[in-house]
């Protein structure tokens, strides 16, 4: 069974994008960013709680950067701890009341310093994931990611290199999203041998979180989780960006066509073989696992 | 008859095929036959094609030649002339076997050629193995591409292998065999005259022009051994030999040689020598005088045989750049160098030229030839790094919106407090984690499953 003085760290990257929170508290009272973070704070608590050697980050995805709220730089060990645990009245483990209340500290921070910019909407994603990586380098780790805001196109490419460079580091990736799916976490998930999860209630965060993703990947044998989802490998097309299955590839660039044409758009080759008539593909409905 | 654009050696008449009276016709590449009476070849098969040919046997009434092919089909001709069927065939016979080798040869020798090349050039050999014989393309597509004009090539330049050059001591070797009475015998095969042609073309034109119209071949062979021109001496005494012009014409060579001067500026010793402006600039020396007047007998066997050596070399330094030389450079370097022929007519700068630049320049520090490759030209490179994210309904929010949303969650978390106790079933945690000194002790795993099992079944209760 488990090695009891192995290390192993969580590292919680949480979305927390002010304009999709901003907007989801006028949409939904219920769930707001407050209660998302409480079921964050639970989750980390729990995974402190399994074992002695088991170490907790985590790090907060917004729009501008992204910012670590646990372990925090301003942490000073001692003193500011040891007043807020005696003032936390219910008797927990003081490094996790410690860690609860820097969460907070910290988050305050962040969202307090929150700027308005129109032209930067998207949550820095691959950024902090590889601020993620840097820190499980020498022990056992995995990542958790709770997903709010739409992908962003822009971050592909370096989105992919932070997967691939999960893979080689044996670091796996799970991804819990509240609200619409997100492609390249599916293949993240894949690649890395990781979950994928989309909550259908978002109330109930810290439930999902527990049951499914606070057990690491040895014990997730043991359990019955949600089934893995079916992940969407087509690639898009250049020219119009849809999902194709089949379609024509530049023998010079390898970029990617749905219809085709004499010339390369991008490295302006000219082709000049004869093609058959290409017969176009029946649309197949997709099968959705449930 | 149709027209033929081949020489035709051989008619037969009446020679049937296939229960057909034809006449056989044998060209300069193929064997043909047409029926009686028709303009036009039934049967033609090149004789390149033809692997062997096969006669019915003496005694037969049949008299009948068959031809097998490379490729198994075989053609058999009756020779039905009454009178003169056997004729015929044999003529036939005889004229096929003096053909069919050559066309023969010609197919042997591509045959010969393309192994010579996949030997000599394992690389291709293996390209050969991986192509052809795993049959991703046929072997006369490989060929195709390689050969190129290996038919149209002249032979020397097919063949890579230096030609060997005659030993500079053969004449030595013509080793004179004492005849009994004061006579000397020299054996005279024909490689040692086509050396000493070789050596002494003077002696060749003498021989051309004299042979057979003024001496035999045994009394000019005998004048040239005694003559002068053989001995080492080769001292003009003004006899009337027919070879004392061959050593004028030698000397003549030599002269001009003299005259053309070194075009390579590096090996010109004359260059070298101190050059005087006037008396008093520079040390003025006399030449020595070159006149056969004022010479003594040695210095003038001396410098015969000095002559004679730098003829022979310069002989062998015309045969030796000569070879290899493409027609366009013959004109320019290579026409007078063995001082035997007309007058030269070149240009001296660019050669010299030539010499300097390849004495300064190393290959090893030019710009490297590489084939000439096309750059990559991308435009629009931004493509590649947009995801599989199809660019659809993304929605877009006012700048208004963004304002308010900021606001509003910078508002909420102003005052933002962990409020644990409102986490459904975070109590139930507490209390089975508190049973538990977990500062001491790690949670084994069936009481996580423990844990988590009550955690579901207070979800189900609370939310029920």
């Amino acid at each position: 069974f488990k090695v009891p003085d192995e290390i192993s760290l969580l590292v919680i990257v949480v979305d927390v994008n002010p304009i999709w929170w901003g907007q989801q508290a006028q949409r939904e009272q219920e769930f707001t960013l407050s209660k998302c973070l409480d079921a964050v704070m639970v989750m980390g608590n729990s995974h402190m709680a399994m074992s002695r050697t088991n170490k907790l980050a985590v790090i907060a995805s917004h729009c501008q950067d992204s910012h670590f709220l646990y372990p925090s730089k301003s942490w000073k060990a001692g003193d500011d701890g040891a007043d807020d645990a005696s003032s936390s009245g219910d008797g927990k483990y003081e490094l996790l009341s410690v860690a609860n209340n820097l969460i907070a500290e910290e988050i305050r921070n962040v969202m307090s310093k929150t700027e308005v910019r129109g032209n930067s909407t998207d949550t820095l994603l691959a950024g902090t994931l590889a601020k993620a990586l840097c820190l499980g380098q020498e022990i056992k780790s995995r990542i958790l990611v709770i997903k709010a805001a739409e992908d962003c196109a822009l971050q592909y490419m370096n989105f992919m290199n932070v997967i691939f460079a999960a893979q080689k580091q044996n670091i796996l990736i799970d991804a819990c999203v509240l609200d619409s799916n997100s492609g390249l976490l599916q293949q993240a998930c894949d690649i890395t041998g990781g979950l994928y999860l989309k909550i259908p209630q978002q109330v109930a965060l810290a439930q999902y979180l527990l049951w499914v993703f606070l057990p690491d990947s040895e014990q997730r044998s043991q359990l019955v989780l949600p089934p893995p989802a079916h992940v969407d490998y087509r690639a898009a097309c250049f020219c119009h960006r849809n999902l194709i299955e089949i379609g024509y590839v530049c023998s010079v660039c390898l970029s990617i066509f749905c219809n085709f044409s004499p010339i390369c758009t991008t490295c302006e080759t000219a082709f000049k073989i004869q093609l058959p008539q290409m017969v176009k593909p029946k649309k197949k409905k997709l099968k959705q696992t449930t | 008859m149709a027209s033929l654009s081949e020489e035709v050696l051989l008619v037969v008449k009446k020679v049937r095929q296939r229960k057909q009276d034809g006449t056989l016709y044998l060209m300069a590449e193929r064997v043909a036959w047409g029926p009686e009476g028709k303009d036009r070849f039934t049967v033609s098969h090149l004789y390149a094609d033809i692997r062997c040919q096969k006669i019915s046997p003496d005694g037969k009434a049949k008299i009948q030649l068959q031809l097998v092919l490379h490729t198994g089909e075989s053609t058999t001709f009756h020779f039905a002339n009454e009178s003169s069927a056997l004729k015929d065939r044999d003529a036939t016979k005889e004229l096929l076997q003096q053909l069919l080798p050559k066309f023969k040869k010609k197919a042997n020798k591509e045959l010969e050629e393309k192994n010579r090349m996949l030997q000599e050039d394992p690389v291709l050999f293996q390209l050969y193995k991986d192509l052809v014989v795993s049959q991703v393309i046929s072997a006369e597509e490989f060929w195709a591409n390689r050969l190129g004009g290996i038919n149209n090539t002249d032979p020397a330049v097919v063949n890579n292998k230096q030609e060997v050059g005659i030993s500079g001591a053969f004449l030595a070797d013509i080793r004179p065999q004492t005849d009994g009475c004061n006579g000397l015998r020299y054996n005279l095969t024909a490689d040692i005259i086509e050396s000493i042609f070789r050596t002494y073309p003077a002696v060749k034109q003498k021989y051309s022009e004299n042979v057979p119209h003024n001496l035999t071949e045994k009394e000019f062979w005998t004048r040239f051994f005694q003559s002068h021109y053989f001995h080492r001496d080769r001292i003009n005494t003004g006899t009337q030999d027919i070879f004392s012009e061959c050593a004028k014409q030698d000397e003549k060579g030599l002269k001009s040689l003299v005259i053309q001067g070194v075009k390579n500026p590096l090996v010109d010793l004359l260059s070298l020598e101190d050059k005087t402006l006037d008396e008093g600039y520079g040390i003025c020396t006399t030449l020595p005088s070159t006149s056969n007047a004022n010479k003594t007998v040695k210095e003038s066997s001396n410098s015969a045989i000095i002559k004679r050596f730098n003829h022979h070399s310069a002989m062998v330094l015309a045969a030796g750049s000569r070879k290899g030389e493409a027609p366009t450079d013959q004109a320019s370097e290579t026409s007078s160098t063995d001082g035997n022929s007309r007058d030269s007519d070149f240009f001296q700068p660019p050669v010299k030229k030539v010499k300097l630049q390849e004495a300064i320049e190393y290959e090893d520090l030019q710009r490297e030839n590489r084939p000439k490759t096309v750059a990559l030209n991308l435009k629009k490179s931004d493509r590649y790094a947009h995801g599989p994210v199809p660019l659809q309904s993304q929605h877009y929010t006012t700048s208004q919106d963004i304002i308010n949303s900021v606001n509003y969650i910078r508002h909420e978390m102003m005052n933002y407090k962990p409020n644990l106790t409102e986490v459904r079933f975070y109590t139930a945690f507490l209390m089975i984690t508190k049973s538990h000194n977990y500062q001491k002790e790690t949670i084994n795993r069936s009481e996580i499953l423990h844990c988590i099992a009550v955690f579901l079944s207070c979800v189900v209760l609370v939310e029920r």
